[in-house]
């Protein structure tokens, strides 16, 4: 009897369900308390919290500039540069037929704009190209690092035509106010000229500077990059004056022009000797920073950009939403959420004794459920933050977990016996198809939510799928098998 | 075991779905009604209309006082929470006010949780959240019909997960709980439920062997199982949120609590009496 029991036992756990399930409970275990070790962060190890559950402020920014497919029979550089001539408004070409544009305008506006120059509006699409999200994604990271935030998520939201209609931050500890300066807050932008040895005198401020470009090669394809912009009428006098007060158009490597970005030197370079000449006579208000050759001259120039802009962003942006939540509050809301899940476990536990009366039915099934939710979030420790809204997914799922449970149960167990191995096996299969099914459907129905960036929803629905593909292929199907192996050997059977 | 016993065979299949089918078509009429006077089938949250929510924690503070410091905003609603606390919700209002609002709150509440979303970003949520909520729809029907391959019992499960969204979202107005992100995932989470026991349902009732009847019982036994389970679930979660003054919980819990009864009178009665009709009783 008791050989019959062992044998039992191990055949279960041989079962290659049983066997992952507990490889993954403890794979879960070990990646939310210890590795990396996070039992020093309390109950909740190494779970990535959402800002709801630890405190701090979100932004969701839109940006003040379209993107627009266009055709024309013109080389497109030429028709790009006279459209931004005739909205006065910064042009970005940054595929062969598509250019954003750092303004607002509307799609009427700007399809007059177009016709009226021999071309063609296809298409119109608010915010900016990948190329400028990630740029503004560059720019505010290099904020926040300013301010020492420890932990900062920036992320642009792109659809999938491929502009960018939204960047968002997530600024863990910090106040709203505080998070609307960073997105706000503009460096000191500086032009000096060295006058002698160390020593050097104020050009004109960061104001001067009407336009920045992105980095571009001169002469076209040399490989050697660097960046333009173009200085106020004012500004332009201011430089030409100090180039020659201080004697840089003679002799232009002894006097040094410098950039700085609050009073830190960015850049560094003499005049060449074509401005140098040219700004004995007249005022010059397109100039060129150049940084150097090859793959390192083209990042410095994406940095120099930056510092150009004075961290200003690119694009003029607006608070789509925003929202804060204190740490005292989080605290509570964590402990809270606990509580729901541990008290909805319960009532689970409650329910189903009162059906089914039978220790034996209820502990594997509850037993299973605890296993579901372990394995979930030890998954979610690699893919997904915990916010308020995929807290409400976990226990949504661990609901249709127990619904799915119950189908095997009243389907393998007829009238409180369990059938013959054969006829199990049938009834088993017969259960896994309906539980399939029901899946699907969860799926499907959750897929929208999961792709869309719906906000904070994209984390219900992935916990949800998640939580749902555990449960079908692993820990229900298990289940089963262990049901099976307990109720087989129960006295009143034999 | 004190299971309630529900003999299908007592009724026809008209006594079945009618009351249903009645509700569906209020309900219907209920929405229609509001989209066509306000634009929008369910009193939008500010996740779709714009605007700020402040969620206050307990406090001492009479509701009029909060009204007090908020009076000079467009202030929509107060609510007090079962702990103290409030919510208070304010229509769209531009960047300037908002930012002398946020410090309003800071100065009296420097607990409270904020958010504001944009008239225009709640627009675009609006549009993703309708997309969402038809492709999901269409998903499930397609798995559905895929599945059975029947016209008449795929009908019967795509038409109760229909009617369980359209009933459940017009108790959702009649209660008071806005249409927010959190109670548009709560519906599609519905589609999700609904179809558990519909399919349980019927893959019982046609691909076994046996009386049609006890089938059906059968059946019922284990469909009343699964949902009054799930219901002890979310109802718990439910209480500890509304009391824990988690809104987003509270109002997603609240959403798929109304919808999981609403799901028990369309499996067994509409569902159910579809199947009735379909597969006939067991005089037939």
């Amino acid at each position: 009897m008791s050989d019959d029991t062992d044998s039992g036992l191990i055949n279960t756990l041989k079962d290659w369900r049983v066997a992952l399930m507990i490889i993954l409970v403890v794979f879960s275990l070990v990646s939310i308390y210890v590795i990396p070790p996070g039992i020093s962060n309390g109950m909740t190890g190494n779970l990535q919290l959402g800002l709801d559950l630890e405190g701090g402020s979100w932004i969701q920014l839109s940006f003040q500039s379209e993107v627009i497919r266009f055709e024309t029979d013109e080389d497109p550089e030429v028709f790009a540069a006279r459209i931004g001539d005739a909205l006065d408004a910064e042009v970005f070409l940054f595929e062969e037929d598509r250019i954003e544009i750092r303004a607002p305008f509307t799609r009427e506006e700007l399809e007059l704009v177009f016709e009226e120059n021999g071309g063609s509006l296809v298409t119109y699409e608010k915010g900016v190209s990948k190329d400028t999200a990630d740029q503004i994604k560059l720019i505010l990271e290099n904020k926040v690092n300013n301010l020492g935030t420890k932990d900062a998520r920036i992320n642009t939201i792109t659809g999938l035509n491929g502009v960018t209609q939204y960047i968002r931050l997530e600024l863990a500890g910090v106040d709203i106010t505080t998070a609307q300066e960073i997105v706000g807050a503009q460096g000191k932008f500086e032009i000096r000229i060295q006058t002698i040895g160390n020593e050097s005198e104020h050009v004109l401020y960061g104001d001067s500077i009407k336009s920045v470009s992105t980095p571009t090669q001169s002469p076209p394809g040399s490989d050697v990059w660097g960046v333009g912009f173009t200085l106020s009428e004012s500004g332009a006098d201011a430089f030409q004056n100090a180039a020659n007060t201080y004697g840089a158009t003679s002799n232009p490597d002894a006097h040094e022009i410098m950039m700085l970005l609050d009073d830190e030197t960015v850049y560094s370079a003499s005049l060449n000797p074509q401005l140098a000449a040219e700004l004995k006579t007249t005022p010059v208000r397109e100039l060129r920073a150049t940084t150097g050759a090859g793959e390192e001259g083209l990042e410095d120039a994406k940095k120099l950009e930056i510092h150009l802009r004075a961290g200003a962003l690119p694009v003029d942006v607006e608070i789509a939403g925003s929202g804060t939540v204190s740490a005292t509050l989080g605290e509570h809301f964590k402990v809270m959420s606990v509580i729901a899940g541990i008290l909805a476990l319960m009532a689970v536990a409650f329910t189903v004794y009162y059906w089914y009366r039978e220790p034996a039915i209820v502990i594997p099934m509850i037993g299973t459920t605890v296993v579901e939710v372990i394995i979930l979030l030890g998954i979610a420790v690699y893919i997904q933050q915990l916010d308020l809204a995929s807290i409400a997914g976990l226990i949504a799922v661990l609901g249709t977990g127990i619904d799915q449970l119950v189908v095997i149960t009243d389907e393998v167990i007829f009238e409180g016996r369990v059938p013959s191995q054969n006829l199990y096996l049938k009834r088993f299969n017969r259960a896994l198809g309906i539980i399939m099914v029901a899946a699907c459907t969860t799926i499907i129905a959750m897929l929208p939510l999961a792709v869309m960036d719906l906000a904070n929803l994209r984390g219900f629905a992935i916990i949800t799928i998640l939580g749902v593909l555990i449960g079908v292929i692993i820990t229900r199907p298990a289940y089963g098998k262990i049901i099976m192996a307990i109720l087989s050997k129960k006295p009143g059977d034999h | 075991m004190k299971f309630p016993t529900y003999d299908i065979s007592k009724y026809t299949v008209r006594q079945l779905v009618a009351l249903p089918i009645a509700l569906l078509i209020v309900s219907f009429l209920f929405l229609g009604f509001n989209t066509l006077t306000t634009g929008m089938p369910v009193d939008p949250g500010i996740d779709f209309a714009g605007g700020v929510a402040v969620t206050i924690p307990p406090t001492a503070d009479s509701q009029a006082v909060v009204e007090g410091y908020f009076s000079g905003y467009p202030l929509k609603s107060v609510g007090e929470g079962v702990n103290g606390g409030y919510y208070v919700v304010f229509e769209y209002m531009p960047d300037d006010e908002f930012l002398k609002l946020s410090e309003v709150i800071n100065e009296h509440y420097p607990d409270a949780k904020v958010d504001q979303i944009g008239e225009t970003f709640g627009k675009t949520l609006q549009a993703q959240a309708l997309w969402a909520l038809l492709f999901s729809f269409i998903g499930m029907a397609i798995v559905v019909f895929i599945v059975f391959r029947n016209f008449v019992p795929s009908i019967a499960v795509v038409l109760s997960a229909f009617s369980d969204i359209v009933i459940t979202a017009a108790l959702m107005d009649v209660v008071g709980i806005t249409l927010t992100l959190g109670t548009t995932a709560a519906l599609l989470m519905l589609i999700g439920y609904s179809v558990d026991s519909d399919i349980l349902l019927t893959t019982r009732v046609l691909k076994r062997k046996g009386k049609f009847s006890e089938k059906m019982q059968g059946a019922f036994r284990t469909g009343f199982t699964m949902t009054s389970t799930t219901i002890s679930a979310v109802a718990l979660m439910f209480i500890v949120s509304w009391i824990g003054q988690i809104d987003v919980i509270r109002d997603i819990s609240a959403v798929l609590l109304l919808g999981l009864f609403v799901d028990l009178m369309n499996t067994w009665m509409l569902n159910a009496g579809i199947l009735t009709g379909y597969a006939g009783g067991d005089k037939r």
